[in-house]
């Protein structure tokens, strides 16, 4: 597994179900943490680590594909694998459609859902990793002044210093002097690898 | 046995029928010993000693019918007239004695009709006595054959209706069948799951021995769980006859909400239960029973397809204001009855639903009423139906 402190969250009404899933990730040396509410689940506060959810699809009260809704709407992003004795057409699509890693039939075969367990912790890990990246990257963009921010976006555009200068009402030495100084604030080694910068931050200060 | 049998059967003809000839001669005969015992007994009396005569005729008559009764008279009269009636050994009739011989033959003939005639009531009701006697043979045995066959229908129905109930329990459950595989599923997943962990634990270097040994009785306590789920099945789906035993209804009750407790999740409706404690145990085919119970319960979620809001089923058991029944409703907050439905609903093939035969309600009373008890369907106040079964404590019944 990618990370030794990763852990597999159950949610199963049934309790014969959660600790044999409990004991099988228990014997690959994965940690698990079992529930057997949906309400249970949402009531313990997850430790950030990479992680990812065994769901039943069939819950007393909220269903499954409910919750799955119920946690997109929240922000709670972590990879879901559906298990179910008796799983539709209809809801296995409107839930892959909605994210779900696998929609996995009762019984399952270990391979199917320890397969499917790690595809969701690796993607869980990348995430964090990519937000970890992302978060580091604002804290930087934060630390620029105003006029700092509009070289950047102007650079990253691909303006010249000259039309840059032009639309600011700066000369071109002011210009210069500002780009390099976003150079070093924002860690960037050239101005393609400050392009793909700007890509982020966009897509994270836009929504 | 034939009808053209009797005439051969009657008394008749076990002595046969005299010949024409027979009855002629056994009349003469008759005459002829009148005739001596007169002559000789003649000497005793100082008028015509005659009355033997009458003796010759009936017996001639009854014997041989009319005509051998007129014969005799014949015979008789010209004996008479020749022998007894002055002037003797002539067939001439002086004047005194004409009267006396003319009364002779009037009785002899009166004699002769009369005895013929009796004798032919007679035979005619000895005949019609025979007949009578063979009707009645003829029909002891058709009733007896009937008898037979009526048994034999009785038992051909008994069965059909256990037949049918039994099928109709079966569909009933078929209708559960998803719930039902989804609570075998459970504990089989528990099973497979727990056997892949355990071959982790036996394939890890070392062996963890011991938790592969607390994952085997896992695995044993998940199958043992798999295979109650399935006798729980095959009980209610049973073949066999009824047989009574004594019941403590209240736990049937939990068994069954257990069965539909899935299917009605399922549904969003919520199974309540009400019972009360220290009930009487009743005798009572369990297996019928639960199909009455489980009817009723399909029923109401059914009757809760179409309404919205809260969906509620009660079933509740209580005692009988005078102890002498033990009463189980079942109510539910759906669409409800009409008076004239609560009735109709007992119809057979009388059904609400699009698919249903309407068979549930009517076997369901019929089993109540084999257990003595009673079976009916009443609006409930708050909207939605009540059906309540009433089934009789039995005397000395244990108390659990």
């Amino acid at each position: 597994m990618s990370s030794s402190n990763a852990i597999v969250f159950v949610v199963d009404d049934d309790p014969s179900v959660r600790d044999a899933l409990s004991n099988l990730l228990d014997s690959v040396g994965l940690a698990a943490r079992t529930f057997g509410s949906s309400e249970e689940f949402l009531s313990f506060s997850r430790p950030e680590v990479p992680s990812c959810l065994v769901l039943d699809a069939k819950l007393p009260g909220m269903s499954g594909p409910e919750f799955q809704e119920e946690l997109r709407r929240t922000g709670i992003q972590i990879p879901i694998i559906f298990i179910t004795a008796h799983g539709d057409v209809p809801m296995t699509r409107k839930v892959m459609k909605a994210g779900a890693i696998e929609f996995l039939t009762k019984p399952f075969q270990k391979g199917e859902l320890l397969g499917a367990i790690r595809h969701g912790l690796e993607a869980d890990e990348s995430r964090r990793e990519d937000q970890a990246v992302v978060s580091a990257l604002m804290s930087r963009y934060e630390k620029l002044t105003t006029r700092e921010r509009e070289v950047f976006d102007l650079v990253t555009t691909g303006l010249m210093n000259k039309e840059i200068a032009a639309k600011l009402g700066l000369s071109e030495i002011t210009v210069k002097i500002h780009r390099r100084q976003v150079m070093i604030k924002m860690e960037a080694a050239s101005l393609a690898d400050l392009v793909r910068m700007a890509d982020k931050v966009k897509t994270q200060s836009s929504p | 046995m034939n009808a053209s049998e009797p005439v051969s059967r009657s008394k008749f003809a076990v002595f046969g029928a005299p010949s024409f000839w027979a009855r002629i001669g056994l009349t003469v005969v008759f005459v002829a010993i009148a005739f001596l015992a007169s002559l000789s007994l003649q000497h005793l009396f100082p008028y015509p000693f005659l009355f033997l005569f009458f003796g010759a005729v009936m017996a001639g008559a009854w014997f041989g019918g009319m005509a051998a009764g007129l014969l005799a008279v014949v015979l008789s009269t010209v004996l008479v007239d020749y022998f007894f009636v002055p002037p003797f050994y002539s067939f001439a009739v002086n004047a005194t004695a004409s009267s006396y011989f003319a009364a002779f033959v009037v009785c002899a003939l009166v004699a002769s009709w009369v005895s013929s005639s009796r004798k032919k009531n007679a035979e005619a009701l000895s005949v019609a006595r025979d007949q009578l006697e063979l009707r009645v043979l003829e029909r002891t045995e058709e009733l007896r054959e009937s008898n037979i066959e009526l048994q034999e229908r009785e038992k051909a129905l008994l069965h059909s209706q256990a037949e049918l109930a039994r099928l109709s329990r079966v569909m009933s459950m078929g209708e559960l069948t998803i719930s039902i595989a989804h609570e075998v599923n459970q504990p089989l997943t528990a099973v497979v799951t727990h056997g892949h962990a355990c071959l982790e634990w036996l394939s890890a270097d070392p062996p963890n021995v011991s938790k592969a040994r607390q994952t085997t009785q896992r695995i044993i306590q998940d199958g043992t769980r798999a295979g109650e789920v399935l006798g729980r099945i095959r009980a209610l789906f049973n073949n066999e006859m009824p047989e009574k035993a004594p019941l403590d209804i209240n736990r049937l009750i939990e068994e069954l909400t257990w069965f539909v407790r899935e299917e009605a999740a399922n549904r969003g409706i919520v199974i309540r239960t009400e019972l009360a404690s220290g009930l009487p145990l009743i005798t009572a085919d369990k297996v019928q029973l639960q199909q009455v119970m489980l009817n009723l319960i399909m029923n109401g979620m059914d009757a809760l397809l179409e309404k919205g809001g809260d969906k509620e089923i009660v079933i509740s058991t209580r005692r009988s204001g005078d102890e002498s029944e033990i009463m189980i409703a079942v109510s539910d907050s759906g669409v409800g009855l009409t008076p004239e439905q609560a009735e109709k609903v007992f119809e057979p093939f009388f059904t609400t639903k699009p698919h249903g035969i309407g068979l549930g309600l009517s076997i369901s009373r019929s089993i109540a009423e084999a257990h003595a008890g009673r079976l009916w369907a009443e609006p409930r106040a708050t909207g939605g139906a009540i059906f309540q079964l009433a089934i009789p404590i039995q005397q000395q019944a244990d108390y659990v």
